[in-house]
């Protein structure tokens, strides 16, 4: 059983279909980086995951119940979604210890989870005052009082200084790699989350694109070739098979060959070629492109 | 359910909101007490009988019933309860620790009870006082037993604690906070008192829940316009039971089922 289950999740909002026929797992011990940009369907998919937004079709299962089904939620699954949702007026302890009554668990749990955010100092201290980093952190201490197994995260490095990010990868790494937590994080930011997580799985226009490690995605990404040319080689290209992107007059990016290829070609062809590039496809790239491709199809289709 | 219960009287007790509305309850109680106090023993225009006086065994319940006007705040402090999670979107956060909604409605609603018994006996506390003192000074004698005491101290009590679950159940329905709190103003101050008042709507304001209120406390006073038209006081009771039901029912069907986003 996976620690994280969603299977053939749809979700629509009167006539947008924010999430269509998802299915991903999350094992625990490993940190899954849910990536997409703004309005992919992220949100809604781990809301459905939370019970505070109902499916219309498929499953969305922590350690394989719905979540509307648990006795003591709080000990199973720690969230951490918008930073604010805080009453401003209360404190940041008082906040604590309200879950914990409702939880059944102990009054003290709050002070302790505020210690291991780094806000013991702020604890009597109301949440209006608190910068959105404090906030995002209060966040994370109320998804850390249960002690919980599974991390479901959306967007936490939103308002986190540099060293607050740096900070929170080194806090979720620890949470799966070593207490053996599941942790699903979401983010519209590649570079956020590309040295935490290992596992990815991206989402664009409700729909999943890829999955896979993120040794996987980076390796299977189609990795381009830059060429410089003056001559009109993009036809003789396409004849083998490439295809080609042309960045600016007399650039051109080259998918599906390899530079010794290209070099063939150029000689046969007798084309003049001023730089063959390899470019190392980062996830970065891979990401703009799967996230760009949904988009055009979906924009095509229209 | 009790966990869950304390958790709603800390959220309302760890604001500031709740001593505002204590003190504002005081001071318009005690301003309805002032003219009670002060109009004792005149007679009341057009010919009808108006208050008894101060040394009369009958105006001690009168005096009391002042504290019934603490109804419009702890409805106030109802709606404050429900509508300020949907405000701050705290809603979340409540719903991740208790997944099953409906347990989450029964224990506002049971904590808008204790709120509203806890703000009906300070206010009987203090309007007692008053009233003891009134008595006593102008040479009459205090008896709490009879002349429909304990009906007036219980009616209070149900009051205040049944308007605190309509709060509930009119923020569980109007979500927007202010939309909500306009709402039980107008409810209480306008379409309440114009149905209690005028003598040929009271066929229906007695079905209201302050004609309820009203009948279990049998404040009978004749406003000068023919003594009201009311229940008997165990169909106030019942009245008011039904009522606070119905506001949990619907505060139930308009919460578990809506999508958080």
């Amino acid at each position: 059983m996976s620690a994280i289950e969603i299977r053939n999740l749809s979700k629509s909002f009167g006539l947008v279909r924010a999430v269509n026929d998802v299915s991903f797992t999350v094992e625990a011990g490993s940190v899954t980086g849910y990536l997409g940009p703004n309005g992919a369907g992220k949100t809604t998919t781990l809301r459905s995951l939370l019970g505070l937004v109902t499916p219309d079709t498929g499953e969305a299962l922590v350690n394989g119940r719905r979540y509307t089904s648990l006795t003591h939620p709080l000990t199973e699954v720690g969230a951490v979604l918008e930073a604010t949702s805080f009453h401003p007026g209360r404190t940041a302890r008082n906040h604590l210890r309200i879950m914990c009554s409702a939880a059944g668990l102990p009054p003290g749990r709050a002070d302790e989870a505020l210690e291991t955010v780094g806000l013991a100092d702020a604890a009597g201290k109301r949440v209006g005052g608190f910068s959105l980093g404090m906030r995002q952190r209060l966040a994370l201490a109320s998804a850390l009082l249960g002690e919980p197994k599974i991390f479901i995260l959306d967007e936490p490095a939103n308002g986190l200084d540099p060293s607050g990010i740096q900070w929170l990868r080194g806090f979720l790494r620890h949470l799966a790699h070593e207490r053996g937590a599941a942790v699903l994080v979401s983010s519209h930011v590649l570079s956020e989350v590309e040295q935490t997580v290992d596992n990815v799985v991206i989402i664009a226009r409700g729909r999943l694109v890829r999955q896979g490690t993120l040794a996987e995605l980076t390796q299977n990404g189609d990795s381009a070739v830059r060429v410089r040319t003056t001559a009109d080689f993009r036809p003789a290209l396409e004849a083998a098979g490439a295809r080609v992107q042309e960045v600016e007059p007399g650039l051109l990016r080259v998918y599906g060959l390899d530079a010794e290829a290209i070099g063939q070609l150029a000689l046969d062809h007798r084309v003049l070629i001023t730089e063959v590039t390899q470019e190392r496809s980062d996830l970065q790239q891979v990401f703009l492109e799967l996230t760009e491709e949904t988009q055009a199809t979906v924009e095509g289709v229209r | 359910m009790s966990n869950l219960i304390k958790a709603e009287l800390q959220k309302l007790f760890t604001t500031r909101i709740w001593w505002a509305m204590l003190i504002v309850m005081l001071l318009l109680t005690g301003l309805s007490l002032f003219f009670i106090i002060f109009f004792a023993g005149e007679p009341a225009q057009n010919g009808a009988p108006g208050l008894p006086a101060l040394e009369d065994p009958a105006w001690l319940p009168i005096g009391l019933s002042a504290a019934s006007s603490g109804t419009i705040f702890t409805m106030i402090l109802g709606v404050i309860m429900m509508t300020s999670e949907y405000r701050y979107q705290t809603v979340t956060g409540t719903f991740l620790t208790t997944p099953q909604r409906g347990r989450v409605i029964a224990a506002k609603l049971g904590a808008g009870v204790v709120v509203g018994l806890l703000f009906a006996v300070v206010s009987l506390v203090v309007v007692g006082v008053v009233c003891v003192i009134a008595v006593l000074s102008a040479g009459g004698d205090i008896a709490l037993t009879g002349n429909r005491v304990p009906q007036i101290i219980i009616g209070v009590c149900a009051s205040l604690a049944l308007y605190a679950m309509f709060g509930i159940g009119l923020g569980a329905l109007i979500r927007n906070q202010i939309a909500a709190l306009i709402g039980a103003i107008v409810w209480a101050y306008v379409i309440e008192s114009i149905f209690a008042a005028i003598p040929a709507l009271q066929v229906v304001g007695k079905w209201l829940p302050g004609g309820g209120s009203q009948a279990l406390m049998s404040i009978d006073v004749d406003t000068g316009l023919g003594a009201p038209d009311l229940l008997p006081a165990w169909g106030g009771a019942l009245l008011l039971a039904g009522y606070a039901v119905l506001f949990a029912v619907v505060a139930n069907i308009t919460t578990t089922k809506r999508d958080i986003t």
